[in-house]
């Protein structure tokens, strides 16, 4: 044990200082490395406005089988359509793709418009 | 000795009647036939010969000593198509619930291996319940054995899976592993696990309609290659597809004489390709013209459209056609496609069916989902399958044969015999849109009007490089022909490659990607 007097701002202070035995007790360093973790705010997904269109019971979705742009609506919304008839054309891969009706119904809703560009899957029309 | 054989005639009678007039009513009220009947109906009129009719399970387990199963619920046996021998087995759905047990399994291994033996097409109707628990892992054995027969068969000797009923769990890797499958329209069920586990185990609500119908199977997963609205209806179509079919991988294919004239020219053909390259058209008017009558049997005709393949005869003789379709997808090569034709283009090759490719692709589909889908290992199932067929390959480019597309669709660079071009055809690296943009960038950039430059550009581009003579100079291309002639010109090339022949190094097997 020594005793050393220490000034600071004028003050002074008595210290007392153990030295220890570097052989017995020498503190054990651990071979890591710890690094503190930051925390980061996660930019929160913001809730999904558009509302996830779904096929009511008798209802058809008539979806984009590859990605493209709307080049031409053919069909009118209300219009009776026969399985087989072109509700649009889409443009893709450098070619006028028709889009035909599934099945026999009327065309009830058009969810798309000319000039549009949509993915593989997006929804194009509902036939009931 | 009378009463000897009386008895006999009624054991005989006995089995015949399966489980029962009732249950037989109960199978005809749910729109389907009875293992005996869907048989008389495939094979030749009084062609049919069942073998293994007295066997009966050995079970005791539970209550099994006691269960009478005729025939132990399946029928096997052999008969003929328009002639030839064909193998069968058909499970009795009236007995037992067509489960297969130890020694109905064994009655289907028995034919197996006859067919494999004999060199003869097999046809299988599963209406099966599912493996017979009662008599655990014999039951499971069972299946292992026709699975592996199926493999070892595949190749050999065609192998038609025709379900017509239940069809669930592990048992649906023996149709699976065959070449056919055929489904009739909502009383056939193919998965491998039940909408009740789905919905315990992931919570979706399925009906099994919609889980594993024919619809699901021929439509949406590609299981399956055909569909019909009734039962017979499939059977008349099993028997069709075998008029197509050699009886084993030893022979060719029936010939079947034909009025149509070989030398019919078709001047529909000449116009068929739309002036503007952004239109469709149909590829199956170019495939039912040149066919002869005009036939065209459809393999997988609801699954990936984009591609078409089935079967045709040119001078009688069957060739399988793979087709662009540039009504669907603009005939773009993508993962469901890839693996449709390169499961048919093995079909084809393993059965001495030469190739017809009729190409108007522009290209393999863009898209996250088709590289994430693995387009690159799919797409070179067809570069692989088209390399290692050895039978006659002939292809005819009618329009777009761009990039890799061209060459995965039996460029000459993959061992096409004989490749044709119509005028029409566009053979480049890719479409003058694309090309023109990259090697007149700087001119298009520094013109006054660069739209009218870029459209100048691209005209220049599609005259000087996309068309078939530059392919031809190079010998990419063995003839441009006039469209209205291609019957002909088809019938002619494939007669000549008739005695062709070519080896492989010799390998265990190659390294298909899959």
């Amino acid at each position: 044990m020594r005793k050393f007097k220490i000034i600071v701002n004028g003050q002074s202070y008595e210290v007392e200082v153990e030295e220890i035995s570097s052989k017995e007790n020498s503190p054990v360093i651990p071979n890591t490395v710890t690094r503190e973790e930051k925390k980061i705010e996660k930019p929160q997904p913001k809730p999904e406005v558009k509302e996830e269109i779904k096929a009511q019971a008798g209802q058809e979705i008539v979806e984009a089988p590859m990605p493209g742009n709307i080049w031409k609506i053919v069909a009118q919304e209300g219009q009776q359509l026969k399985a087989g008839d072109v509700i649009l054309i889409l443009e893709a891969m450098k070619m006028e793709n028709e889009i035909l009706a599934p099945r026999d119904g009327k065309l009830s809703k058009m969810l798309t418009k000319e000039g549009s560009t949509v993915n593989t899957g997006d929804k194009l029309a509902i036939i009931e | 000795m009378n009463d000897k054989i009386n008895e006999l005639i009624k054991a005989k009678e006995n089995i015949k009647l399966g489980g029962g007039i009732k249950r037989i009513e109960k199978q005809h009220s749910s729109g389907k036939l009875t293992a005996r009947e869907r048989i008389n109906l495939l094979l030749d009129e009084d062609s049919f010969i069942e073998i293994d009719a007295f066997v009966k399970h050995r079970s005791t387990n539970f209550d099994m000593a006691s269960v009478e199963a005729p025939a132990d619920g399946v029928v096997t046996g052999y008969g003929t198509v328009d002639g030839r021998l064909v193998f069968v087995y058909a499970q009795d759905f009236t007995v037992v619930g067509g489960s297969l047990g130890e020694m109905h399994a064994n009655k289907i291994v028995k034919v197996q291996d006859m067919a494999l033996k004999m060199g003869a097409p097999i046809v299988g109707f599963n209406d099966s319940g599912g493996a017979r628990i009662q008599e655990g892992v014999d039951a499971l054995s069972g299946y292992g054995k026709i699975f592996y027969r199926n493999t070892i068969a595949s190749g050999v000797i065609p192998q038609i899976s025709v379900i017509m009923g239940p069809c669930a769990g592990g048992a649906v890797y023996s149709p699976a592993l065959t070449d056919f499958i055929f489904m009739t329209e909502k009383t056939s069920m193919m998965f491998i696990t039940g909408p009740q586990v789905i919905k315990s185990v992931t919570g979706e609500e399925v009906t099994q309609e919609e889980l594993g119908g024919a619809m699901t199977h021929n439509r949406t997963s590609g299981v399956a290659h055909f569909m019909d609205k009734t039962e017979e209806e499939t059977i008349k179509r099993v028997r069709e597809l075998l008029s197509y079919l050699p009886s084993n991988n030893l022979e060719m294919p029936p010939v079947v004489r034909t009025n149509d004239d070989i030398n019919r020219t078709d001047e529909m053909l000449n116009d068929i390709v739309p002036e503007n390259p952004n239109k469709p058209y149909d590829m199956k008017e170019v495939i039912k013209s040149i066919a002869d009558e005009n036939e065209f049997f459809e393999v997988q005709p609801l699954y990936a459209g984009n591609i078409i393949t089935g079967f045709i005869r040119l001078n009688g003789k069957t060739i399988g056609v793979i087709a662009n379709q540039p009504k669907v997808l603009a005939g773009c090569l993508d993962i469901n496609a890839s693996d449709k034709a390169g499961r048919f283009i093995r079909t084809c090759d393993a059965y001495n069916i030469p190739l017809l490719n009729l190409v108007d692709v522009p290209g393999f589909l863009p898209g996250t989902n088709q590289e994430y889908g693995g387009i690159i290992r799919h797409g070179a199932k067809v570069l692989y399958a088209y390399s290692e067929s050895t039978v006659p390959k002939v292809t005819l480019i009618t329009r777009k044969a761009y990039g890799g597309a061209y060459l995965a669709m039996c460029s000459k660079d993959l061992g096409a015999d004989q490749v044709f071009a119509w005028p029409t055809a566009e053979i480049a690296v890719m479409g003058p849109d694309g090309a023109a943009n990259i090697i007149f960038k700087n001119e298009i950039a520094n013109s006054d009007d660069p739209i009218k430059t870029r459209m100048e550009k691209i005209e220049e581009y599609r005259n000087t490089v996309a068309n078939p003579f530059i392919a031809a100079q190079r010998g990419f291309v063995d003839d441009i022909i006039v469209p209205s002639h291609t019957r002909p010109r088809l019938i002619s090339a494939f007669d000549m490659l008739e005695t062709k022949r070519e080896t492989r190094p010799s390998k265990k097997h190659g390294n298909l990607p899959v």
